[in-house]
Parts: C-alpha cells; structure tokens; sequence
C-alpha cells in the first residue's frame, strides 16, 4: 500500500496523494448520506448513528486536512501517514466491535428475561384456569379429564 | 413452610412424567413447577397432562435460564423454599427431599447433592460411572472451585439443589445463563452465603442422551475455568433480601 510521495518535502515521509484525499472525502461524504438514509428508513436508530457520524466526520476531516493525519502519525512515531490511518481504523473498528458485543450482551439479558417473563406469565394463566387449589387435588381433576 | 420444586426440562418428554410422579410421591406437599427450556417436542403438553404448572420459554435459552426462571417464580410468589432436580430421571426425588430438609433445618442457604462426596468411595460406586472426558471436567472444575471458593466441592456441575429465599434473590437476580452450574456455586460462596454438598445417590438416565462430546468437553471445560476466573474479579452485590 505505498503512496507515491507527491505533495512530499521530506522524502523519509510518506503522505497521503492527492488522490487517495479526494477518495476519503468522497467515501465520506457517500457513508454519511448512507447513515442518513438509513435513520430516515428507520433501519437504524438515532443512539446507535452517532458513533458513525463521527467516523465519517473523521474521514472527511483526515481528507480535507491531511496536515491531522500527520501530526497524529508523527505522534505514533510512524514515518508513513498510511500506516497510522489503518492503525487508527483498525482500532476505532476494534473498540466498536467490542462496543457491539457490549450492547449484544445487554440485549441477550433482556431477551432472556422477557422470555422468562412470559413464560411464567403462560404459567399463571394456567393456574388461574384451574381453581386455585393445592396442586395434587388439580393433577386429579386433569388426570380424570385427559382419561 | 411452602416449597416448591421446579423441574427445568428440553425435550425430555420421554421422563417428565416419571420425574413428576416421582416428586409428587416423596414430596407430597410441594408444588411443581416444570420450566419448559423452548423443547420442540411435547414436554410442555406432557407436563401439563401430570397436572402441574408448566412454564414454558419460548425458545430456547439453556439451563442457566431455565433455572433462574424457576428461582424468579418461588422468590416472587413467596415459596419459603425451593429444589430443582434434572428432568431426564437421574435424580430420585427421595434425595431432593433430603436437600431439602438441610434448608428447613436451617444448616445451609443452598445445599448441592453430590454424586461422590466422598472421593475414596468414586470408583467403587455402582449406581455412577462417568466416562473419561467427564472425569477430567469433573476434576478440573472441582480444583479450580474449590482453589475459588476456599471451600471443598465434589459435585460442581450437579443440578440436584434445594435453597432457601436468600437464595432465590440472588439467582434471580445474577444468574449465568450459559455457564450456571459452576458460576452460581462460586456467586453464593461469594456473596457469604452457607452452601453444603450432601452425597446422594443418582441413577443412570432414563431418557434422552447427554449432550458432551469430547469436543465438546474440552470446550465446556475450558469456558468454565475462564467463567471461573472473570467471576473472581466480579464486584460483590449488596446483601441479598431475606
């Protein structure tokens, strides 16, 4: 994935192309219509857009301002501006993974309590069915019906 | 002093009856709660034929699950005390009466019934002969509990229990849907609860098959000693209600 160093004046430095910038923003831009779209179907909700929103502000602001990007590459001790964008990419994506599983988990405890409330629900409405009497006198009256 | 006994059962249509009957036979006073783990099968019709509540999930959602549903209803409609016992006719009821009759007496908040409480006694048992993976499951989780709990367990994976309310509280607040047995043990000696095994006698299964491949074991093991290590890190919980 090496860049040719175009817009480079420290040739120990590689930079972004011209290209691949109007790539990025024009990525970003498509991926934030997409998200947007997505809120106005109803196919994703508000809470869960924000997070990327933000990546694709991130992406543009990395396309428009490649002078970021190398600050934070120079920060990270990184000679090539491309290796710190997919370091940063894939660790934003590996903290949201993380953040989904999170959210799965939570979700999975809701499931499971709703089905345990419904289940003892159903099994009330059985109780109330039959008279409320001890349970060996309603396992006689339902062994005479079933028979 | 209102108990009740709850069955957790997937597709175990095959034994149900037997296991209620059996309950209802050495435990007239109790009430029965089958909970009906999502079977596909006629559990839940075949319950109900028995005469007994039947709570039935409607998928799916493994034993943690089912157990904790069982311990949500004796908690909410205020059982003094509850037991549960496998639905595939391992465990004759005359022993979860005798769980149950440590609770009673107050000796313990939750007593386990152990195959082999005595260790010397594993290999001459005749009524249990586990196979060799579970052999090892059965040691590894036994050295790794007992070095979490500080305190000894033979039978870890058992799930022939009786508690008391105490109990109930905090299983049907926390309990580990995927992993229940093992991290449930640790959970109650965490929170400074009284646990005691008892040795019981089990039987071999009447119906159904169990469900361990070695695979399967190797996997269930290794998750269990990695539940076993994240729950000793988990923060205590208040004080469960009385």
């Amino acid at each position: 994935m090496s860049a040719l160093p175009l817009a480079a004046s420290d040739p120990t430095t590689v930079h972004l192309t011209a290209q691949t910038r109007i790539l990025a923003a024009i990525l970003a831009i498509a991926f934030m219509f997409l998200i947007l779209e997505l809120i106005r179907r109803d196919r994703l909700q508000e809470r869960y857009s924000v997070i990327w929103f933000v990546a694709g502000l991130g992406m543009l602001a990395g396309a428009a301002f490649p002078g970021l990007l190398e600050l934070v590459a120079d920060a990270m001790g990184v000679r090539d501006t491309n290796v710190a964008l997919f370091s940063i990419v894939l660790f934003f994506l590996l903290g949201l993974a993380l953040n989904f599983s999170v959210i799965m988990s939570r979700q999975a405890a809701q499931i499971t309590r709703l089905a345990q409330e419904r289940a003892l629900e159903k099994a009330r409405e059985q109780a109330n069915g039959s008279a409320p009497r001890r349970d060996s006198e309603r396992s006689l009256e339902s062994e005479k019906q079933s028979l | 002093m209102r108990t009740l006994v709850f069955i957790p059962a997937w597709n175990e249509q095959a034994s149900i009856r037997e296991v209620i009957a059996d309950v209802r036979e050495s435990l007239p006073e109790a009430d029965i709660l089958v909970v009906d783990d999502g079977s596909t099968d006629a559990t839940t019709a075949t319950a109900r034929k028995s005469g007994v509540l039947v709570a039935t999930l409607p998928f799916n959602q493994g034993l943690g699950a089912a157990l904790q549903t069982g311990y949500l209803h004796a908690l909410r409609e205020g059982y003094d005390c509850c037991a549960h016992l496998d639905a595939d006719g391992q465990h004759p009821a005359t022993e979860v009466a005798r769980l149950l009759a440590e609770v009673v007496a107050d000796r313990a908040d939750l007593v386990i019934g152990s195959r082999y409480s005595d260790p010397d006694a594993e290999a001459a048992a005749d009524d249990y002969r586990p196979t060799f993976s579970r052999r090892i499951g059965i040691g590894v989780f036994r050295f790794f509990l007992t070095l979490a709990t500080r305190q000894r367990f033979t039978d870890t994976t058992s799930g022939m229990r009786a508690a008391n309310r105490r109990v109930m509280a905090l299983f049907s607040a926390h309990y580990s849907p995927d992993f229940a047995e093992i991290e449930s043990l640790q959970l109650a000696v965490r929170e400074g609860l009284r646990v005691e095994e008892v040795p019981v006698r089990m039987l071999e299964r009447t119906g159904g098959s169990s469900f361990l491949t070695p695979l399967r074991s190797a996997f269930f093991i290794f998750k269990g000693v990695v539940v076993l290590l994240v729950g000793q890190f988990r923060p205590k919980h208040a004080e469960p209600e009385r």
